[in-house]
């Protein structure tokens, strides 16, 4: 008993502790109002958001469990910088480190979280910018659909099934990304359109995911579509379709489980508008590898996630997409 | 369900956000700045000084001094009309040796009217307006060209297009080469002008700077409309009413905007 009410503490001061954060950051940027914008202070926020921070990164973890937790994203860039075939390339590290959360609502509905901090920074020749800050937010609602099979005996559903994990699961995500990064028109002279905080955009996000969770293996696809707004800057990145899917399996002892997985991924993006008009070059897709695994011990979940592109075309060509590595160590709900 | 809701309000709010009217905007007496930057490569890689660059014939060069001038920039915007800059204030020489650390020779034009404009027109060289004003009429430019090199004599005229260097084939090595192509006098004009489009309209208001990122491909300077032979007397071209008049058209179609910024 004693046990129990101090893990739902936890639970709950970790709840708030995300909640609290999470509200000031939008607060402060003044966030929520979009006209608010219109000040130079506090800029509202991404491509960052979106290819650093979700799209085909996902947005929660292979059991679909509740949490909160950290989440690290190491990616690299190598960018051609200048209009000829000699020109020198310059190099992009992006460091992403988010705190992210999985909420339940009810049985059906859930939230998931995500507020990135990022530190980029890009290297040409010997001169190195780096750019930092609160990156863009995102919220978004699910819905669980479980397909509970009817038993073969009889035609009733069991309706209690729906507290236990169901074998397959639909979901359905609505959430809207938030511009409390801040978009740099000057950066927009980079070949790589990433190098932002933030895209300054809101933007809607729809995603549809089918998980299977067997025995011995398990199936997590997710389908997203990113609608991307226009920024002040009247500069709008283009909207964009991650796809991810992973399989997995779980190795149990008595104190961990450990989930290793393979994955599949991919981002494509339409081109990026200014004034209305389209511009060259700034359209791309890429396909990406991942190998990792979940360890569970107890609440906690340690991942790690490396991931190698297996085919791109970014920007024209002009941008290469290196290995991306992730770590996160995520507390259970 | 509350999340649910706000999230749901938020969309909303974006959506709204998103579809703002543009009302037209009155740009009467507003200026602003534009700068065009000038990129000189050869066939596709950026220009290197004393690099050995091969061309058609067998033949290569390697260059010491490049140099243009550029004259008359005018800008046309979506609606047809022309914003020519101040006469007195257009004329430029684009120096190579004056290139920044990207390798960009940059024009900052000021007090260009508030607008979107869809092309750039400029010329190569002095016309025979300008020209016909006579030395006091050129202002500081006549001195700037003098001491750039960029004059024979008054009477003569400017230079053009200035291209120092050597150039070897299968007999000779390191062989001088100068191309200086102008107009002679009032007698031979070589002033031709280019008209580039944008990829996109570029926008010009007090508080925005568009960039023209305009690339020189000076191997068409040789291998262009037409090719010619250093070794058939184009390794020395200076006043020749024959030789001139093919350079300065290829010189007039060695330029493209590659891309612009706006911001």
């Amino acid at each position: 008993m004693m046990k129990d009410l101090q893990s739902f503490n936890i639970k709950c001061v970790l709840t708030i502790c995300f909640v609290l954060f999470f509200g000031k950051i939008k607060a402060h940027n003044g966030c929520l109002w979009p006209y608010k914008s219109h000040t130079d202070f506090g800029v509202l926020c991404d491509l960052c958001s979106c290819s650093t921070s979700s799209g085909s990164m996902g947005f929660g973890t292979l059991n679909n469990a509740n949490f909160v937790g950290l989440r690290y994203i190491y990616q690299k860039f190598e960018s051609q910088n200048g209009v000829f075939q000699n020109s020198p390339k310059s190099e992009e590290n992006f460091n992403t480190y988010q705190l992210w959360a999985q909420i339940p609502i009810n049985n059906k509905y859930y939230v998931t979280a995500n507020l990135p901090y990022q530190d980029l920074t890009r290297s040409l020749n010997e001169t190195t910018q780096n750019i930092n800050g609160v990156g863009d937010a995102n919220i978004i609602a699910w819905y669980k659909l479980p397909l509970i099979k009817k038993k073969k005996n009889n035609e009733t559903v069991d309706f209690n099934k729906t507290n236990q994990t169901a074998a397959h699961t639909l979901l359905f995500g609505l959430g809207v990304k938030l511009p409390t990064g801040k978009f740099e028109e000057a950066l927009t002279d980079n070949v790589n359109p990433g190098f932002q905080v933030g895209t300054g955009s809101f933007d809607g996000i729809f995603s549809a995911g089918y998980n299977y969770a067997g025995n011995k293996i398990g199936v997590n696809t997710l389908l997203s579509y990113y609608l991307k707004g226009e920024n002040k800057n009247e500069y709008k990145f283009g909207d964009q379709v991650s796809f991810s899917t992973n399989v997995y399996t779980v190795f149990k002892t008595k104190k961990i489980n450990i989930m290793p997985f393979l994955g599949l991924s991919g981002d494509s993006y339409s081109e990026i508008k200014q004034y209305n008009e389209t511009l060259n070059d700034t359209n791309g897709t890429i396909v990406n590898t991942s190998i990792g695994t979940e360890v569970n011990l107890k609440a906690f979940v340690l991942g790690v996630n490396f991931t190698a592109p297996i085919h791109q075309d970014l920007f024209g060509g002009n941008v290469q997409s290196k290995n991306r590595l992730a770590l996160y160590l995520n507390y259970s709900l | 369900m509350k999340i649910v809701k706000l999230s749901i309000a938020l969309l909303m709010c974006a959506i709204m956000a998103s579809c703002s009217s543009d009302d037209a905007e009155d740009l009467t007496g507003e200026t602003g700045n534009i700068i065009l930057k000038f990129d000189n490569g050869v066939d596709g890689n950026d220009f290197v000084f004393n690099t050995e660059y091969s061309k058609s014939n067998n033949e290569s060069f390697k260059l010491e001094t490049v140099k243009y001038i550029i004259s008359n920039v005018r800008f046309k915007d979506a609606d047809g009309n022309t914003f020519m800059y101040p006469t007195e204030d257009n004329a430029f020489i684009i120096n190579e040796a004056n290139a920044n650390n990207a390798g960009e020779i940059w024009v900052e034009l000021t007090g260009v009217d508030a607008a979107n404009y869809t092309e750039i027109t400029f010329g190569i060289g002095i016309d025979q307006a300008r020209f016909a004003l006579g030395a006091e009429g050129q202002g500081d430019f006549l001195e700037q060209a003098e001491a750039e090199g960029m004059m024979w004599s008054w009477a003569t005229g400017y230079k053009f297009i200035r291209l120092d260097g050597t150039y070897s084939d299968g007999t000779v090595t390191n062989q001088a080469l100068n191309m200086h192509m102008g107009s002679v006098g009032t007698t031979l004009d070589n002033y031709k002008e280019t008209t580039l489009a944008f990829p996109n309209s570029i926008v010009v208001r007090n508080d925005k700077t568009p960039e023209v990122h305009i690339v020189a491909d000076l191997m068409k300077a040789f291998d262009g409309v037409q090719s010619v032979k250093f070794s058939e007397g184009y390794d020395q071209v200076h006043v020749d009413e024959v030789e001139t008049p093919i350079i300065a058209t290829n010189v007039a179609a060695m330029f493209m905007v590659h891309h612009v910024h706006n911001h």
